[in-house]
């Protein structure tokens, strides 16, 4: 590794100074999955990191007036174990069950798997199906904005060098909604989706589609919703037909790339197939499982 | 220079390194405590695998500062002077290891796991070593060895 000078901070208001102070040559450290590795192969060469593993304030899971907060900090096991959690929102736990190993989900950050921005994400799709916000905290302040706004590109998010992210809230009208998380990787453990997709739906009058949500990522720059697939869903009859033409169109909401896990062409197939199952499997769910 | 004070297998260490050293450097390069690995240095391979505050991470991905004031469990911290940890002793009863050089990290893994789940199932076994990557011996011995090991350390069976 490259030499770096190292800082820790005790709260969210001392890395925000210490990254001015600092900044803006600066790196913030929290779960280290990424950054490390980034560190060693000189992907950064910061002057300064600031580790934000001990800051209190940016850890827990609560629900409050606002719905669901989960802060920023707490790692992927803490949402498999989290009571709450397992009971309203299954896909939250699948999603970070698929993320790397037992060693990586102890230390990798909810928060950094979203300020890292890679497209194959696991947090982002069920977050996004979900309609989550994130609050970004800076010295003027701090902000709410929705994860599509958050998200900028591959590895780029809205987040200056002096602002954190402290929290993700699934809002209040959304808790306990019926939703799934799938990830197609090339084995079970340690595998970075060639493509995953989520979906959240209430059932409305008549067996319908009701706020239907899709998300999908490693399928463009950034996770993204399925626009055409959600409006074409919409007050549809729940059916297979129907949600088999939703995976349809949720190819053409997607750009899928070639690379070395995986063609397009094959991803086009995955998205389809993914979005079709994550539908049934939200709506069985709703059902009572 | 980062100064560090935080317990390992029980005692109180301390170290002053540069702000870069990971904390496997620091175990192996400081403390010499070379039984934890440095295999592929990215949180791949699971060779470096070690139990900060009671949980099993990969120690090339923590940068020495940050496990100031902490507790490490390492290989070394397993056996006593008398005798071998009991999953130490089933993996050698079932010859799970031949190079032996992932060892270390999946006696940590299956550690991890028995202190959280005391009777685990093989699908639960598998995924606690799923971030450990053996390729000589595979790992139908290792999940054996781990089976047994629930066994005696449960109670139910008496060590060999």
């Amino acid at each position: 590794m490259r030499a770096f000078d190292f800082v820790s901070a005790e709260s969210a208001d001392q890395a925000i100074s210490l990254l001015s102070e600092h900044g803006p040559n600066v790196i913030v450290l929290a779960g280290g999955t990424d950054i490390l590795v980034d560190l060693k192969h000189a992907k950064h060469d910061p002057d300064v990191v600031v580790d934000i593993t001990r800051a209190e304030d940016l850890k827990g899971i609560e629900v409050n007036d606002g719905g669901l907060r989960i802060g920023a900090l707490v790692t992927h096991t803490q949402i498999m174990d989290d009571p709450y959690i397992r009971e309203n929102f299954p896909a939250l736990v699948h999603a970070a069950h698929t993320i790397g190993a037992v060693q990586t989900r102890n230390l990798g950050t909810l928060g950094g798997n979203l300020v890292t921005c890679v497209p194959s994400m696991d947090s982002g799709p069920a977050l996004m199906a979900l309609e989550a916000e994130v609050t970004v905290a800076g010295p003027d302040g701090t902000r709410r904005m929705g994860l599509e706004e958050f998200f900028v590109g591959p590895r780029k998010t809205v987040l200056e060098h002096n602002e954190v992210l402290l929290d993700v809230i699934i809002p209040r009208k959304n808790l306990g909604k019926p939703a799934d998380f799938l990830k197609f990787g090339l084995r079970k453990g340690q595998a970075l989706a060639l493509v995953n997709a989520a979906s959240a739906l209430w059932v409305g009058e008549g067996n319908t589609f009701k706020d239907v949500k899709i998300s999908l990522g490693a399928v463009a720059p950034t996770v993204i919703r399925a626009a055409a697939a959600e409006d074409f869903l919409e007050g549809r009859e729940i059916t297979p037909e129907n949600m088999a033409e939703a995976g349809r169109l949720a190819v053409e909401d997607a750009k899928p790339i070639d690379d070395f896990r995986a063609s397009a062409s094959y991803r086009r197939d995955l998205i389809a197939v993914l979005t079709k199952r994550t539908l049934d499997n939200a709506y069985r769910l709703a059902q009572g499982g | 220079m980062t100064d560090v004070t935080l317990t390992i297998n029980g005692e109180e260490r301390s170290a002053s390194v540069p702000p870069e050293t990971s904390l496997l450097r620091l175990l192996r390069d400081e403390f010499f405590l070379t039984g934890s690995k440095l295999g592929c240095d990215v949180g791949d391979c699971g060779a470096c695998t070690v139990i900060v505050d009671g949980l099993p991470v990969n120690a090339c991905l923590m940068l020495a500062g940050q496990v100031d004031g902490r507790d490490v469990v390492t290989i070394e911290g397993l056996a006593t002077l008398e005798d071998l940890h009991p999953i130490q002793k089933a993996f050698e009863e079932f010859a799970s290891l031949q190079c032996g050089f992932c060892g270390p990290g999946v006696i940590i893994s299956a550690k991890g796991l028995l202190d959280r789940n005391p009777d685990p199932t093989k699908e639960e076994i598998k995924d606690a070593l799923s971030g450990n990557l053996c390729r000589c011996t595979g790992y139908t011995k290792m999940i054996e060895a781990v089976q047994d090991a629930a066994r005696i350390l449960r109670g139910e069976k008496e060590a060999a």
